[in-house]
């Protein structure tokens, strides 16, 4: 059971203030704060779950999103398993800046294979009427873009929170020989340890 | 041979809650930390609390491969894991994540910017150290909390930054970072969001090493030491920042030539090598720096070799390369408590490293030394060094070992040990195993303070956990056959090694093992177990030791087993005794203390570390009087280690030698230690004045043992009770066997004294001649002078004999201080104290001091005399009178002095002869002897050449000129002051008659012009105004005659006084112009 436990990091972006804190509070605390702080830099929470039977750590960082703090946020995208694209459905520019956060994530997580590597969409503040950014627009670049797969949430509501980042989990999992490299990797690191390489005779 | 006791080193064993098994464990600032196994999650628990409680859990961010915890600054370090790639990290304010739920702030080295604070409280924080290369292993310094971090070819030292910044006053501010979005002005910069900061860890990358030749696989850090290991080497380097520029590039390349020669030796095969100290650069390993701080932290460092240690396998014992492999590599820093209170720079520091079979334990600071080779009766995979002990595991043992630091720091802290004063136990002293407490599957071991925690995962068939408590009869026997299994498998049968079987034969579990039972059952269900057992106090160990020590004491005192063991006894104690007060109390984990501080207010936990203090300090008091037992009876070799150890003891005298009272079967009969402590102690320097009893029995002693001491015994201040009777048969049998020696009879003396026959004192002293009696004394000077020697506070006070002298033989008394002063027995001081308890201050010192100045050749004790008789004789002078009356009120009865003044002029050089015109003023035979011997010889010292006048002017202020002796005193001063214009003035002025034989002597050479400079218009003047006086009007005819011979007709007319009669200057006139025919 324990060595199945995978730790997947799960790494929230997206333009400052369209509510990646909130989403990230909301889905591990069940909690919503109208007036949340600015996130400075980088934080992240961890959040036990099984997904389709599969135990996993999900380890979710969330970032700052104001363009001041690029430098502090940047170099933690190494080693993440998911990226989850955030903008926020009452504001055009953070939608129209999601193309850009994604060449900021594929440069700096240096990720192999940038075409087959998880991204999620999603669109926060569904509840408010104001809707600058329609379901549609934000679908077709979905499509347009890799085939991401889209989730409409909102954090005040609790809205389809759940589900995108579950949906996120599936997507690391299905990546199948990955999920396995991941444990064979930690065994072959054991071992090795307590076998020495003979060839040193 | 590796000393085996049965001595139960631990206590009691708890369990340590875990739900999952454990894949790494650490421990630091009274937590221990669990990492689950392949897992990305950290487990606190205190170990410093009963039953080990949970304190907080909290996740990693990746897969830990390594972790430590500094003490300083509270922060654990990881090597991670994660997608293949290795990443180092550190982790702060972990203790604020009690549930697992608050968010976790990461940034990089460097990136220090909201401080640890979010809204309402601390966070916790992750600081990713980025490197260029891969980390291998860490190691944090626990006098610095700087961190050093082994990489594949490369060693980075981080400076630990930041701490204790926080500012009370920016607690009540709300930092930055918390502000709310409204509020947040577009002018705020990101400097500003940096500069506010609490409770803020961060590090500086200070230096780089660059080791070609050696790919580290363990490394250690402690105050500027470095220590790293490879597979079979070990390399430990100094790093001190200093502004020197650095020597070292330079250093390496000449290294570089040598090596090439060195290499023809080792080409073929690298042997093992020991290279200590600077001798270390030999090594083939060149280091390089390369600096990389900010120009204002760090200056330069410049770096030294201090210990390289290769090991081969050895192919043809069956050694395969792992069985060589190193491991368990650290450097302890030994604190101790005389340090100032910032506790910066430790005592000591030692290096530990181990192979599988045998540790090697450096003491570091103070020139580089192998301190101890540890042996291991098994396979070891794992071994902690600390104060007291060395803990090892092997695959189902914890055992440990005993070290030797305390040996070394206490030579550090303490200048007097080896030395008459303190001893201690060598630092060689050979290290010993206690019990080892059996365990299945022992993977890894931790300590702090007095927990070893300890990790085993057993394989699954392991059995009978439950059977523990029940049947102890059968689990000792399993134990039993288990353990010599053990001993079997690794070549040793138990039954060839003495104490190997004497270990096996006593039962394992002791009145002492205590489980913790309750939590067992729920532990058993898995393999693995995760156990905190509790070495038993250092105090508790001495206790056992002492008492095994005692079955040794019985059946053979002189075995080298039982000096060794309350040797090992000893250094336990002092190695709690070196520890600082805070040591002593709770930090370093000592349970039974840190449990009262929950409960008590520091000054209940302070007594109680006081009380702590005593009880140890009692304990080594004991255990030294044991260990002075056993130097005093052993063998020659080392005996005189019974002083020091006997001394530390407190014990008194008598005590000691009730403790060494020959046993009645025993065929020799003192050791020659007890003989050595009671000639140097007793005899020497204690002021403990011995019963009667004692004192006699120490006479006993010595005539049995060493009769040649004999005189110098009774001669001992604290001997003055011996009984006269029985002590003089045995001086006279002694006499009978040794012959004559002048001390012997004078002792004899002594002995007649003190039985009051003054007829066979009398007889015995003049047995010999006085100078022959006067060696005798410096022979032996507490004939005379008892205290005042050595390092005791005592003042130095006359014995029997030497009032007996003073009354007697004053002479001898005197010639035998000045003797004893001229071969620095007694300072002039001590020798004044004497006469004064003599009651003969103003006689014999007197005495004493003439005939000091006939003796020594000191200049400033020359002076000082001459200054101190000065002063005697004026004193005398103005107390007693000039009558001639025989007894005088003043002085009743003096005693004469043994010397006259004209003995003094004839023998003495200070004393000079009188000039001739004193006779003309001293009176004569009208004043008392005492008073004109006073006069004489203090007239003879102004006379003499070694006076100075100078000095002595102020004192002479105290003697009036009214008296002519007075007056020729005063005008001796001003004479040999060289005033002879005030000299004559005043001598025509008092007694002219003196004048002539004055001018004759005095006014000679270079002062022969004031004949007729000063003295003939003297005359001439005083002639004229009384005309009739006799005494000027010859005085006048003399001059001129002198005048006359010494001066040319021209010069002698100039001199003619205008109103003379030429008649009466004529005649000279004349005689001068003849002299100058002639001439
Ligand atoms: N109505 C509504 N407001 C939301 C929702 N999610 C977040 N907010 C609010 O939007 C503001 C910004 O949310 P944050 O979660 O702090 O935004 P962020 O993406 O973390 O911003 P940065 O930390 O600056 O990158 C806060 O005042 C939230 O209360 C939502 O679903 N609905
Ligand atoms: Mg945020």
């Amino acid at each position: 059971m324990i060595s199945k436990s995978a730790l997947l990091k799960v790494i929230l972006l997206g333009d400052g203030g369209v509510g990646k804190s909130s989403l990230m509070n909301r889905y591990v605390t069940n909690k919503f704060d109208s007036h949340l702080f600015h996130t400075i830099g980088v934080e992240f929470l961890n959040k036990e779950l099984d997904v389709d039977g599969h135990h996993a750590t999900l380890q979710i960082w969330d970032t700052a999103g104001q363009e001041r703090f690029r430098s502090l946020r940047t170099p933690f995208y190494r080693g993440s398993d998911c990226c989850l694209l955030t903008f926020s459905v009452d504001d055009g520019q953070s939608f129209r800046n999601l193309a850009n956060w994604k060449k900021e994530f594929t440069y700096y997580a240096d990720v192999k294979d940038p075409d087959n590597f998880p991204f999620v969409v999603l669109g926060n503040k569904l509840d408010v009427p104001e809707r600058q950014v329609s379901g549609e627009d934000a679908r077709q670049w979905c499509r347009e873009n890799g085939g991401h797969p889209y989730f409409e949430t909102s954090a005040k509501d609790a809205t389809n929170v759940a589900s995108a980042f579950e949906e996120a989990v599936r997507r690391i999992l299905a990546l199948d020989d990955r999920a396995d490299h991941l444990i064979h990797n930690n065994t072959v690191d054991l071992q090795r340890k307590s076998h020495p390489d003979p060839s040193c005779c | 041979m590796v000393h085996v006791y049965n001595c139960h080193p631990f206590a009691s064993q708890q369990i340590v809650q875990v739900e999952q098994e454990p894949g790494l464990v650490c421990c630091g600032g009274g937590v221990l930390f669990v990492v689950a196994a392949g897992g990305c999650k950290v487990e606190a628990y205190s170990v410093e609390q009963e039953g080990c409680p949970f304190i907080c859990r909290f996740a990693t961010m990746g897969t830990v491969k390594s972790i430590q915890h500094s003490k300083i600054g509270d922060y654990l370090v990881t090597i991670e894991e994660k997608n293949s790639a290795t990443y180092l990290r550190a982790y702060t304010n972990w203790r604020y994540q009690a549930e697992g739920k608050a968010r976790v702030g990461v940034r990089l080295l460097g990136h220090l910017l909201r401080g640890a604070s979010v809204q309402g409280g601390v966070q916790m924080e992750i600081i990713e150290i980025p490197l260029s290369e891969r980390p291998v292993a860490m190691a944090c310094c626990s006098v610095t909390g700087d961190l050093l971090v082994g990489c594949e070819n490369t060693l980075v030292l981080f400076a630990l930054k930041g701490q204790n910044q926080q500012n009370p006053n920016q607690s009540q501010q709300i930092p930055q970072s918390t502000w709310p979005k409204s509020q947040q002005s577009s002018s705020q910069s990101q400097g500003q969001t940096l500069s506010s900061n609490q409770n803020c860890l961060d590090f500086e990358r200070s230096v780089i090493l660059h080791l070609q030749k050696i790919k580290p696989k363990k490394v250690a850090l402690c105050g500027g030491y470095v220590a790293v290991h490879a597979e079979l080497e070990v390399l430990v380097l100094k790093l001190d920042s200093s502004c020197e520029q650095n020597t070292l590039d330079e250093l390496s390349d000449t290294k570089k030539t040598d090596h090439l020669e060195d290499q023809a030796d080792f080409l073929v095969l690298q042997r093992h090598q020991e290279l200590l100290g600077d001798r270390a650069k030999d090594c083939d390993i060149p280091v390089s720096i390369e600096k990389t701080g900010l120009e204002d932290s760090t200056g330069q460092y410049t770096l030294s070799y201090v210990l390289f240690r290769r090991f081969t396998p050895d192919f043809f014992q069956g050694c395969n390369v792992e069985e060589t492999q190193l491991h368990s590599l650290q450097l302890y820093p030994l604190f101790t408590s005389n340090q100032s209170v910032s506790l910066e720079e430790p005592t000591c520091v030692f290096c530990f490293f181990s192979l599988p079979t045998a540790g090697y334990l450096y003491s570091l600071m103070g020139g580089v030394e192998l301190l101890s080779a540890y042996q291991y009766p098994e396979k070891v995979l794992e071994a902690v060094l600390t104060d007291h002990l060395l803990h090892v595991i092997t695959k189902n043992a914890l055992q440990c070992f005993t070290v030797r630091c305390s040996a070394v720091a206490a030579r550090i802290k303490d200048p007097y040990i080896d030395t008459t004063i303190k001893a201690c136990p060598p630092c060689s002293l050979e290290v010993c195993a206690l019990r080892m407490q059996l365990f299945i599957g022992l993977r890894s071991v931790c300590v702090y303070g007095r927990h070893v925690i300890l990790l085993s995962t057993a394989d699954a068939e392991t059995p009978e956990e439950p059977e523990r408590t029940t049947h102890r009869r059968g689990l000792e026997l399993k134990e039993h056959t288990l353990l010599t299994g053990i001993f079997l498998a690794v070549g040793i049968d138990p039954a060839t090694t003495p104490a190997l079987e004497s270990l096996l034969s006593r039962p394992f579990l002791s009145r002492k093992w205590t489980i913790s039972s309750p939590k067992e059952t729920s532990s058993a269900g898995h393999g693995w177990n995760l156990y905190v057992v509790d070495t038993v106090s250092p105090l508790t160990l001495y206790q056992e030791m002492v008492e095994y020590s005692q079955r040794y004491a019985e059946t053979n005192p002189q075995a080298q087993s039982l000096r060794h063991l309350l040797s090992e006894a000893h250094l336990l104690l002092r190695a709690s005794l070196l520890q600082t007060p805070e040591q002593q109390g709770n930090i370093e984990g000592n349970p039974a203390v840190s449990l009262q501080t929950d409960t008590d207010g520091p000054a209940e936990k302070q007594t109680a570390v006081q009380t702590g203090i005593q009880e140890l300090e009692e304990a080594l008091r004991q255990n030294c009087a044991q260990l002075g037992d056993c130097f005093s009876r052993g063998s020659q070799k080392d005996c005189h280690l019974a002083l020091p150890y006997y001394r530390m003891s407190g014990l008194s005298v008598t005590d000691i030698i009730a403790r060494n009272h020959p046993l009645p079967s025993s065929p020799h009969s003192y050791g020659p230690g007890f003989l050595f402590y009671l000639k140097h102690y007793l005899l020497e320097e204690t002021e403990q004045i011995l019963s009667q009893e004692t004192a006699d029995e120490v006479i006993d002693i010595f005539s049995q043992s060493e009769p040649s001491q004999l005189v110098s015994v009774c001669a001992s201040p604290p001997m003055i009770n011996i009984s006269p009777a029985q002590t003089l048969q045995v001086l006279q049998h002694l006499e009978a066997t040794a012959g004559v020696s002048v001390p012997l009879t004078i002792t004899m003396a002594t002995m007649m004294l003190r039985l009051d026959d003054l007829p066979q004192y009398s007889q015995l002293m003049e047995r010999h001649a006085e100078m022959l009696l006067v060696y005798g004394f410096i022979e032996e000077p507490r004939l005379l002078l008892h205290g005042g020697g050595g390092g005791q506070h005592t003042h130095i006070r006359p014995t029997a004999l030497t009032r007996q002298l003073a009354k007697s033989q004053p002479g001898l008394l005197v010639a035998a201080m000045v003797a004893l002063h001229e071969n620095n027995k007694v300072q002039l001081e001590q020798a004044g104290h004497i006469f004064k308890e003599l009651g003969c201050e103003n006689c014999l010192q007197v005495d004493f001091w003439e005939a000091m100045l006939m003796a020594s050749s000191q200049e400033a004790v020359i002076q000082e005399l001459l200054f101190r008789l000065v002063s005697v004789y004026i004193d005398r002078l103005t107390n007693t009178t000039s009558d001639a009356h025989p007894n005088e009120p003043h002085a009743p009865s003096r005693r004469r002095s043994l010397k006259s003044a004209d003995d003094l002029m004839n023998s003495c050089s200070h004393y000079g002869a009188l000039y001739p015109w004193l006779t003309v003023l001293n009176p004569a035979q009208n004043t008392s002897s005492q008073h004109q011997e006073a006069l004489y010889k203090l007239q003879s010292l102004l006379c003499g050449p070694s006076l100075s006048v100078g000095s002595v002017v102020p004192l002479m202020e105290r003697l009036s000129e009214e008296s002519l002796w007075g007056f020729s005193l005063h005008l001796l001063c001003t004479t040999r002051r060289g005033q002879y214009d005030r000299s004559i003035e005043k001598l025509l002025d008092r007694c002219p008659q003196a004048i002539i034989a004055y001018a004759n002597h005095q006014l000679q050479d270079k002062h022969m012009v004031l004949w007729w400079q000063k003295l003939l218009p003297e005359l001439c003047n005083r002639t004229r105004a009384a005309a009739d006086n006799s005494i000027l009007l010859s005085a006048l005819k003399e001059t001129l005659v002198v005048v006359a011979m010494e001066t040319s007709p021209t010069e002698f007319l100039e001199l003619m006084p205008d109103d003379g009669t030429a008649f009466y200057f004529l005649p000279h006139l004349l005689t001068c112009s003849q002299s100058h025919l002639l001439a």
